[in-house]
């Protein structure tokens, strides 16, 4: 707020006191009265009213330039009908009980969409809970009764188990509570359990695993660590090519990170799809070649990522392949 | 003969556990009640407890702690909850393992030996397999027929004892790669060929006449 503003604002104002001086002094020189007079009335006049106007500029400048000034460092600017201080002038008491009410009035919604999203939550890892243990009867089932059949509902039992997997993380990606622990893990368990987990489609797909050096120990939780790696192999599978497919893990070490890469050589991502594959829902070129293709997979990889402090990033060459890897931080004592 | 109680509430899965269990020729108990779960446990001097969390009465954490009051019978807790929270839990109360449903069968398997040998050190494992003449040791990965032995590498090891086990069937290349992909040895199919001619060269070195037979687009067998 500058001088030159405020005064704008009040032009009209002070232009009409201008016009009445101007008149006023017509009348007084058509009157023959001596022009000190005006001068006086000129004083007596304007000296007051503008001093008037200075003293209410400042005040208001004083108190919007607080104002500001709390907007600014706030983190939650919607907080800041509780962090400014009561205004003094009628206006301003007015405006600040509105914004109040109106703020209370926004808690409450905003609560109201927060329990609800809680409740949704809740109920979904209820649900997946619930689930698991018709699906473990249907394993039982399979294992007793062995035969040809049996065996492929087995392989889509495993489709819908990742699919419910996917539902539990992508609740937990949403919400600011934590259910994990990070604690010092080798790699090498966990990338061979997915790998084990994904066997049917590497054979079926005839698509050969060279699994470099990967001993290296980083901190992380195994069970979002074995998610996100899931979610990447699955997608190394999905695309790449049958018959003389290859996936390569490897690790490398690095002065303050710990990399994990998983390379295929498969239909790669075009340049246009490859910055927006971590958007939730994209799928792209890809998506409508394969099919399948939900567009979640990669963006929960990304917020779990994120939640658990890792580093992820996509390399791709149409035609090519695709190479992601995961960052691992190496804290220093 | 080695005595299992499985306490689970879910009929289905007791009675299937039950089937699959006494398919691996385990006593398998399975109380149909639950509130006096410690008490059962400890009339029935079981030699592992299959526990379920969610269960009517009490929970598995609160009878595994009772059962731990008076008794060191080694217990499995079997949930679906599954992060690694629910597992500190479940060990803190003096569990000996965790798994998560919905398990794997043959893990849920190599649980119950492994925490059985440990507990009763009594185990008969099945370190040789034989094959007419053929003895394969698994536990130092050697081959011998009539006196004579050769070492195999790990692949030929699970490649000859997968078909020496399914012996007299025909074992496909697939079933062959998955059998050695659960094992953690992630070989492709032209891998599989080579250890393939690897395995039988080493079985004519031994002076074996007969050995493995390819059938035509279906597999291997050992007659």
């Amino acid at each position: 707020m500058t001088i030159i503003d405020y005064m704008k604002e009040r032009f009209v104002f002070l232009a009409s006191h201008f016009i009445l001086f101007i008149i006023l002094s017509l009348v007084i020189l058509l009157l023959n009265i001596n022009a000190w007079v005006i001068a006086g009335i000129f004083c007596f006049w304007f000296i007051p009213l503008l001093m008037y106007m200075f003293t209410e500029f400042i005040k208001a400048k004083r108190f919007f330039d607080e104002l500001e000034d709390v907007v600014d460092h706030l983190d939650r600017k919607y907080l800041v009908a509780e962090m400014m201080k009561t205004p003094e002038f009628i206006e301003g008491k007015l405006l600040f009980d509105v914004l109040k009410r109106a703020n209370k009035d926004m808690h409450e919604h905003v609560n109201l969409y927060r329990d609800r999203q809680s409740g949704h939550r809740e109920y979904i890892e209820t649900w997946v809970h619930e689930i698991k243990t018709p699906i473990a009867s249907t394993r039982l089932i399979i294992d007793n009764n062995e035969s040809k059949v049996t065996k492929n509902i087995e392989y889509e039992m495993k489709k819908v188990e990742s699919f419910i997997e996917q539902i539990l993380f992508y609740s937990k990606s949403n919400d600011a509570y934590k259910d994990y622990i990070v604690k010092e893990l080798s790699l090498k368990p966990i990338v061979h359990t997915v790998i084990k987990n994904n066997s049917r489609d590497f054979i079926n797909k005839k698509i050969a695993v060279h699994i470099g050096n990967i001993e290296s120990n980083v901190y992380s939780d195994g069970k979002w660590l074995e998610f996100i790696i899931n979610q990447i192999i699955g997608n190394a599978v999905k695309y790449c090519t049958p018959q003389e497919g290859l996936i390569k893990i490897d690790s490398t070490v690095n002065a303050n990170n710990v990399v994990l890469s998983i390379e295929d050589n498969g239909i790669g991502i075009a340049d246009y799809d490859l910055s927006r594959v971590f958007e939730k829902g994209f799928t792209g070129e890809n998506g409508r070649i394969v099919g399948q293709s939900t567009g979640i997979g990669l963006y929960l990889c990304k917020e779990l990522c994120e939640k658990l402090g890792l580093g992820l990033n996509i390399d791709s060459e149409k035609g090519e392949g695709t190479k992601v890897s995961i960052i691992f931080p190496i804290g220093k004592v | 003969m080695t005595t299992i109680i499985i306490v689970e509430d879910t009929l289905t899965i007791r009675e299937e556990l039950k089937t699959f269990l006494a398919k691996y020729g385990y006593e398998v108990l399975a109380p149909t009640t639950f509130d006096t779960i410690p008490e059962y446990a400890d009339k029935h001097n079981a030699d592992l407890i299959l526990l379920d969390i969610n269960l009517p009465v009490f929970d598995g954490y609160y009878i595994c702690k009772e059962i731990r009051k008076t008794s060191t019978v080694p217990i499995i807790i079997v949930t679906s909850r599954d992060t690694e929270m629910d597992e500190l839990m479940s060990l803190n109360t003096g569990a000996d393992a965790f798994i998560t449903k919905p398990y794997n069968t043959q893990i849920l398997l190599a649980h119950i030996e492994a925490i059985i040998k440990r507990t009763k050190g009594t185990s008969t494992p099945q370190d040789t397999l034989t094959y007419n003449e053929l003895t394969l040791n698994l536990s130092n990965g050697s081959v011998s027929y009539r006196g004579n032995t050769t070492g195999v590498t790990k692949n030929e090891l699970k490649i000859l004892s997968c078909l020496i086990k399914n012996k007299g069937t025909i074992v496909s290349r697939d079933e062959l790669m998955e059998f050695l992909w659960t094992s953690y040895l992630f070989v492709d199919d032209n891998n599989l060929s080579v250890n393939m001619t690897r395995l039988r060269k080493k079985l004519d070195e031994l002076g074996m006449e007969k050995h493995i037979e390819t059938k035509r687009s279906l597999g291997y067998i050992l007659p």
